[in-house]
């Protein structure tokens, strides 16, 4: 079939190529300048300090110990993250494994439990008075430092590579594995060499995401004890009323994240994922598990077991020793609170995801690719100077939206664009241009085209992006602490005003009711695609 | 780019807000009558203590009020944020540090006579906020694992005991902890101050972000001792964990000498903003804070000392003047000098 470019009608091949569709430029130059504020703003806070105290702030040792920790952090949560995703995602989405929905649902699962329950279900667990103390009479050690921070971060955010996985596992198509068996290639070459770097885009996505959650991460390592960057931007806010100093450190992280953000572009630069020859495609021959199925379930098993199954656990003990009755209607309205606040950040989250990772992935140029990495500085930007910086802004420009809940909603969509954009962009890679091209040349205008051609191959990537960014905001604490409306009460918020009181048995309801409609929502959204 | 000037534009906005913003004048406090709408607090400490308060306020008056909670530090920076547009009437802190930084940032208006004339012992020199409860710091240590007779008469003694190397604990950078250093600053000298830091950094104490976090762990055997807030160990020996196993408490709580700087007395406090709408409501609110039942619940359900003589104390408290004996004097506004402090602490590496 020859090339589509010389069919396109005149008046189309004469509109400029550069010069943006509004319905795509626009939404995208809302979310760069909605990212840009709050850098704007620590820039502005960076240059109050006086150079003398300056120079002696930032160039210590100290600094120096932070930025290896944080960076040594990373690596091992990344590593870890992929020894349970990628094995998780390939029995789920390239074997006959029975059961592969309840998998699926059981590796999502984590997504629900915010990190900080997630470290004090750790800590609740071991020590001489703990769960495993009092029902088993074992002592284990409290986890604490870097092997504390490593296990408790990993348990939280491998469901963000798990996802992204699965997405691009269940897209690939069967082709090119079969033209490579039809070579010669054994199966395990096959995996290796045909399968795995076509999941590049997918785990560079995914493993973004977890390096950009340990980055901003501070409610763990706090309860850890191990320092990292965002511990002490946190810790100058919190503990020494330092906005300058703060602002300073922010930039630094933000200038590391930048850095693996180029290194990010830099990897994914000039592949082609989508399928360029006739005919379309099919879904992916699933292999015999045989006698590998009782392993495989037992590390499905063991995996849910310590990212699900523990803080449960630790949760309905603490819930068994409270001695007050639990005050439904406080919950009930805590409930309402964090949903109406999560629900339309993460369709506006997704609906905005589109433009942006469109632009990114069909007309890559440098403004375009500038756009998508704003984005992700917005995610990783630490959420106190985030809500600072809207706090300056909304008082400046639009004062009426000030502590309401609109201006929450736009914070939390713009704070998490980050993670609508992974699965939108694997998706994208994999829709073929050439069907949208052909619509084209039939005649549709270019939105209706993509409505026509490619929306329906993204739904799936939309589902799973809407699904992030909810389950992100529902448990956010540092935006909702500063920006919501007065009197807004959300789950998050009773959970950690009461754990960080040790009033565990009364975090404890708060803190299920905030897991159970997580995981209702992920049901109801794995269902879906 | 065609979108430059629309982002020069976006980026000068906080530009612009930022440079405007800093320490408003203050508002002349003429007698003019509340705005309409809720009186709005902003408090430093937590909702699980301050709700049943603000409940009864409302219950008592029948006024509406708002509360915003957060950090003490979250919430300073807020309020310079916001600067003239804020809602907020009432900034009620964890710590008299953050009523002071607050005060130099010009955030807060003097009060009445008559509302600082009651807690006359611990009101502060510059009339800028009213003192609501009292804490002491303490030693807590656990029962099971430490000799009584073998604890130190005074704070200073602590870095010589090489038999707690790794198990004693400390919060660092909460503002109570700091609160003590600038005492021990002031009353040993900024010498002595730094030797003592080094001396307990040689003892690899257990850094916590803190205090709750940091009993919760001596209960469950990760350290031996602690520096505090006494409340918090009331709290634990109270707590409502109903499967305890019988026996001695978890925590307990050791007392140096008498003056010692480990038996600081530090105070909560709440101040008007010079934002306020709502003077009256405020003053009432602060008022009410300051009352018999406020100061009666402060002790029984927060475990806090009040700042109003003559209340009568649970039996699980020590006597209201043998605390204050104990404990060292200083002019509560001196603390305030916490730049020096946090310099020391950064200086050492602790923050």
């Amino acid at each position: 079939m020859a090339s589509g470019s010389s069919l396109l009608p005149v008046q189309a091949r004469a509109l400029p190529r550069l010069f943006p569709r509004p319905y795509l430029w626009g939404p995208a130059a809302l979310v760069a300048t909605g990212v840009l504020v709050p850098l704007g703003y620590l820039v502005v806070r960076a240059f109050e300090a006086e150079p003398g105290e300056l120079a002696a702030l930032l160039l210590r040792w100290r600094n120096l110990r932070l930025l290896g920790n944080t960076l040594g952090l990373t690596a091992g949560v990344l590593a870890a993250a992929t020894a349970l995703a990628l094995p998780l995602a390939w029995l789920v989405a390239r074997t006959d494994l029975r059961g592969a929905r309840v998998v699926t649902l059981l590796g999502v699962l984590p997504l629900a439990v915010p990190g900080y329950v997630m470290a004090y279900a750790l800590l609740g667990m071991t020590g001489t008075n703990g769960l495993l103390a009092r029902l088993l009479d074992v002592g284990w050690p409290r986890p604490s430092g870097y092997p504390g921070a490593l296990a408790a971060l990993t348990l939280y955010t491998f469901p963000y590579l798990f996802l992204n996985l699965r997405t691009a596992l269940l897209g690939l198509d069967p082709a090119l594995e079969e033209a490579a068996r039809s070579l010669g290639y054994r199966e395990a070459e096959v995996a290796r060499r045909v399968v795995l770097p076509q999941l590049r885009p997918a785990f560079l996505a995914g493993g973004l995401l977890v390096a950009l959650h340990v980055l901003g991460d501070f409610g763990v390592v706090s309860l850890m004890r191990f320092e990292t960057f965002s511990y002490a931007i946190y810790l100058q806010y919190a503990a020494a009323f330092d906005r300058v100093y703060a602002a300073w450190l922010a930039l630094m992280l933000l200038g590391l994240t930048g850095a693996l953000l180029a290194l990010e572009a830099r990897l994914l630069r000039g592949r082609r994922y989508a399928r360029t020859g006739g005919g379309a495609a099919r879904h992916p021959r699933r292999a015999r598990l045989g006698g590998w199925a009782v392993p495989a379930y037992a590390f499905a098993a063991l995996v849910a077991l310590a990212s699900v199954g523990l803080p449960v656990a630790t949760i309905v003990y603490w819930l068994g020793r409270g001695t007050e009755a639990v005050a439904w209607g406080d919950l009930g309205a805590a409930l309402w609170d964090s949903a109406r606040a999560s629900l339309p950040a993460a369709l506006l989250a997704a609906g905005l995801a589109v433009p942006v990772a469109y632009l990114g992935v069909r007309k890559p140029s440098g403004p375009s690719r500038l756009m998508e990495r704003v984005a992700y500085l917005g995610y990783a930007t630490p959420p106190l100077a985030f809500a600072l910086a809207l706090v300056v802004f909304s008082l400046a420009a639009v004062p009426f939206l000030y502590q309401t809940l609109t201006l929450l909603v736009l914070a939390y969509a713009l704070h998490f664009l980050a993670e609508a954009l992974g699965p939108v962009r694997s998706a994208l890679y994999q829709a073929p241009p050439r069907v949208e091209e052909a619509a084209r040349a039939l005649g549709r205008p270019p939105l209706a085209a993509f409505f026509a051609a490619t929306f329906p191959l993204l739904r799936r990537g939309l589902g799973v992006s809407a699904a992030f960014v909810f389950l992100s905001a529902f448990k956010e604490l540092p935006l909702t602490f500063l920006l919501s409306p007065l009197g807004f009460h959300t789950l998050a918020m009773g959970v950690w005003g009461a754990a960080g009181e040790a009033l565990f048995s009364v975090a404890a309801p708060y803190a299920l009711v905030l897991i159970l409609t997580s995981s209702v929502l992920v049901g109801l959204l794995l269902r879906g695609t | 780019m065609r979108f430059l000037p629309l982002f020069a534009l976006f980026l000068t906005l906080p530009l612009l807000a930022a440079c405007a913003d800093d320490a408003g004048e203050p508002a002349p406090d003429a007698e003019v009558a509340d705005a309409e709408g809720p009186l709005v607090i902003y408090s430093g400490r937590r909702d699980v203590l301050v709700g049943p308060l603000v409940d009864r306020f409302r219950q008592a008056t029948g006024l509406d009020v708002e509360v915003r909670y957060g950090t003490d530090a979250e919430l300073i920076a807020a309020l310079q944020e916001e600067g003239q547009a804020s809602p907020a009437d009432i900034l009620w802190t964890n710590t008299a540090g953050a009523l002071g930084a607050a005060g130099n940032a010009g955030l807060l208006a003097p009060l009445p006579d008559s509302l600082l004339g009651r807690p006359a012992a611990f009101a502060p020199s510059s009339g800028r906020w009213v003192p609501v409860t009292t804490r002491f710091r303490v030693l807590a240590y656990s029962p099971q694992r430490v000799d009584t007779t073998a604890l130190p008469a005074s704070v200073m003694d602590l870095p010589q005991r090489t038999d707690l190397r790794g198990r004693i604990g400390w919060t660092p950078t909460y503002s109570s902890f700091q609160d003590f250093v600038t005492a021990l600053r002031l009353v040993h000298g900024e010498e002595a101050a730094a030797r003592w830091i080094e001396g307990m950094k040689a003892l690899a104490p257990k850094a916590y972000e803190s205090n709750t976090p940091m009993l919760e762990a001596m209960a469950a055997g990760e350290i031996d001792v602690a520096l505090t807030n006494h409340y918090y160990v009331l709290r634990m020996q109270a707590g409502q964990d109903t499967t305890a196993a019988a026996g001695p408490p978890p925590v307990a709580m050791h007392h140096f000498a008498e003056g010692d700087a480990g038996n600081l007395a530090l105070v909560t406090g709440a101040g008007l903003l010079n934002t306020a709408t709502h003077r009256d409501a405020a003053r009432r609110f602060l008022a009410f804070l300051l009352s018999p039942e406020a100061q009666a619940f402060a002790a029984e359900e927060v475990n806090e000392y009040p700042v109003v003589p003559g209340a009568a104390l649970p039996e699980r408290f020590l006597p209201f003047d043998r605390a204050v004996a104990l404990s060292p004097s200083i002019d509560f506004e001196r603390l305030g000098d916490l730049e020096a402090t946090l310099q020391l602490l950064r200086k050492q590496g602790l923050l």
